[in-house]
């Protein structure tokens, strides 16, 4: 691979960390951004002491394009890596990056499959194109409010038929994603109240009114598909799955595991094994069909009956990606997937194929977050003082604090969320994983006090609870 | 009730506040030839929609961006060694002197006077929709507020939450907080005039109109 390219890291946070890592890795130089609110964060601690000439800029926002693109200029990078958030899956951003009069590589799907796929109705449509199944509902974003009260109550009748003792619909906001801007509704009659509350939610945030509603499937698990393929669009490979049923009450991911399902230690009611072929065989036909050529993620709902329906594909790296790397392996060797992304994102081939990559043991990530699980997950603010673990060569720990003391403690920014670290973590099968996952939790060691002097809140003990019903419906 | 005659003093001392002038966002300076002294014109018209003074303007992936005097008043500090470099954002191009309005010291007056509910928490602060609407359509002095009334949508990292208001029933006699900016923990959102008191405020604003002479 040419190593004389620069690249733009276009985000901040924990990701801005593991790009710059990896571009290290592969011997290439990088361009860090940050604003005013993440002046004290890691990645810009990180950006200073390791980064070239040129390599940190403060900007006013990481949702301007204009900006980040004169950072790319003055800075003489070659290549754009979004990260995930922000422009990562923005199809009008990839595009311009792509063809502006001094162009830079997008370190990501190319702008024609973000648009192909980033798109909720269109991926449902280019899915039921396939045969692949999704979850009954609405196939384009719904604007008037009688329009959507009679599509939901089409489902609402629908799962009645279906047997469905209490049927539930869900009201989703079209242009959201990570678990936002989502609701349920158990009775036709709510519905207008629910459908109102979440148009006025997606105006606010999105600005953009359009809703989904879609049949609710209770007691599911949610598994993805980890796709990785180069530029030429034909060598999709998948790197697993992974199980990220276990989230909070807002339905955002605290705890994923891969594989998605273990048939060899726990039993369920249907063909795991199967289920997880099929997802896997699914995404990999949908990714060769659009010429899918960097990573990307299939999200699938799976019922209790052993039914997967596809909720949706993530043109991105995902915040999850790293237990997948860590239970794969190519040609017997570990993998980092940013590595890999960007490598491809550059032109590299992929270099091998399905066989190559093998799988070993289970890998568990833990999303260490300031936040009250008891009181519906609020996030926490305030100052972390303290933050320290075991090191183990079953530990990886990806965090973008700096280095704390009561004395220089790192003051949570109230624009972002409140995520704290990732912590992954490997064992030979379930049974290691759990108790490695417990003896991390048990010594980790996280403090801080808000601006009334209260302690920290996090979720750590959220993530002890749920770690023995890992993997289990 | 408030000293009005000391604070007007006080105010007198030094009608004025010094302000940087920052880059709001990254790229390449040009100064638009304005000099230390000079004075500056702020955005004007009805709706605000005559921009002030050019001083500089920055150049970011081809789109140049004025950067405008956001007030009226005279250049202190013009940092014209910075001439076609590449800046970022938040770097400080110039100092504003501005001298305050009479509008102006009756807001530092009534912001005193009213009774103040203030932001428990730095978040994106928005008037529930109903609100929402009876301020845009009739203004803020159309709604009268209770104690344990919900009266705002607190927004941060994403989520939203319910906010009831607290403290005497009134109007909502001055907005302190726009939508999409965040709000300091502490910082006042409204200024609540019980229907007791709105003569002794209107006074006041009387007599400020009438004392307060503008420095320019």
């Amino acid at each position: 691979m040419e190593n004389n390219h620069k690249v733009l890291i276009a985000n901040r946070g924990e990701i801005a960390v593991r790009i710059m890592k990896a571009c290290r890795k592969l011997g290439l130089e990088f361009v860090s951004v940050y604003t005013a609110e993440d002046s004290s964060s890691g990645h810009v601690r990180l950006a200073r002491e390791t980064g070239g000439p040129k390599s940190l800029y403060r900007i006013s926002s990481y949702h301007d394009a204009n900006e980040l693109l004169s950072v790319a200029d003055d800075a003489g990078a070659t290549a754009v890596h979004p990260g995930y958030g922000f422009f990562a899956e923005d199809f009008r951003f990839a595009r311009r990056v792509t063809e502006r009069s001094r162009p830079l590589i997008f370190i990501g799907p190319s702008w024609r499959v973000i648009r192909e796929l980033g798109d909720k109705i269109n991926t449902k449509r280019l899915a039921r194109s396939l045969g692949v199944p999704t979850v009954p509902g609405s196939d384009r974003p719904i604007y008037d409010e009688l329009e959507a009260e009679k599509v939901a109550r089409t489902l609402f009748d629908f799962q009645l038929q279906q047997g469905v003792a209490r049927p539930l619909v869900l009201v989703k906001a079209s242009a959201g994603g990570g678990g936002m801007g989502i609701e349920e509704v158990r009775d036709v009659d709510l519905f207008r109240s629910v459908y109102r509350r979440i148009r006025n939610y997606a105006m606010r945030q999105f600005k953009d009114e359009g809703v989904l509603i879609e049949q609710r499937i209770r007691d599911f698990n949610h598994l993805e598909v980890q796709i990785v393929s180069d530029r030429s669009g034909k060598n999709p490979v998948h790197f697993g799955t992974r199980n990220c049923s276990i989230q909070s009450t807002g339905l955002q991911k605290r705890v994923e595991v891969a594989p998605g399902f273990d048939p060899s230690s726990v039993h369920y009611d249907f063909d795991a094994a199967r289920v997880l072929e099929d997802i896997t065989g699914h995404a990999l036909a949908m990714a060769r069909k659009v010429g899918y050529d960097n990573v990307g993620t299939w999200e699938w709902i799976v019922t209790r009956d052993g039914h997967p329906y596809l909720m949706e594909v993530n043109t991105r790296i995902q915040v999850e990606n790293g237990v997948s790397a860590s239970i794969a392996r190519v040609n017997g060797e570990k993998v980092d997937l940013i590595a890999e992304q960007i490598r491809v994102g550059l032109g590299e081939p992929l270099g091998y194929t399905q066989e190559d990559v093998t799988f070993e043991g289970v890998g568990v990530e833990y999303r260490i977050i300031a936040e009250d699980p008891s009181a519906n997950f609020t996030p926490w603010v305030g100052n972390i003082e303290r933050f320290s673990w075991e090191e183990h060569p079953w530990l990886s720990m990806h965090t973008h604090l700096p280095p704390l003391s009561p004395e220089a403690p790192y003051a949570i920014p109230t624009e972002f969320d409140p995520n704290l670290a990732l912590a992954i973590i490997w064992g030979k099968d379930l049974n290691e994983v759990r108790e490695r996952g417990m003896d991390f939790l048990e010594h980790l060691v996280l403090e801080g006090r808000n601006g009334k002097s209260e302690g920290l809140k996090s979720d750590v003990e959220f993530l002890k609870q749920n770690t023995a019903r890992m993997l289990r419906f | 009730m408030l000293d009005v005659t000391s604070l007007l003093e006080s105010i007198k001392a030094e009608p004025y506040t010094e302000m940087p002038v920052r880059a709001p966002h990254t790229g390449v300076i040009n100064f638009a030839g304005v000099r230390e002294g000079d004075r500056v014109m702020g955005p004007c018209g009805e709706w605000k929609e005559v921009p002030g003074t050019r001083i500089a303007t920055i150049t970011r992936e081809h789109n140049p961006k004025p950067v405008a005097a956001f007030d009226k008043g005279v250049i202190q500090v013009l940092n014209l060694e910075m001439e076609g470099h590449f800046v970022e954002a938040g770097t400080e191009i110039a100092v504003l002197r501005h001298y305050l309005s009479r509008d102006e010291v009756v807001r530092i007056i009534l912001r005193k006077s009213l009774q103040l509910f203030c932001a428990p928490e730095r978040a994106k602060y928005y008037f529930v929709p109903d609100v929402d609407k009876k301020v845009k359509i009739s203004g803020s002095r159309s709604v009268t507020v209770q104690d344990g009334m919900e009266l705002f949508i607190v927004s941060r990292m994403k989520r939203e939450v319910p906010l009831i208001y607290h403290g005497a029933e009134g109007v909502i006699y001055e907005v302190y907080f726009k939508q999409n900016e965040n709000v300091d923990a502490g910082s006042p959102l409204i200024g609540v005039c019980p229907p007791d008191q709105i003569a002794q405020i209107e006074d006041v604003i009387a007599r400020v109109q009438m004392d307060w002479t503008e420095a320019e």
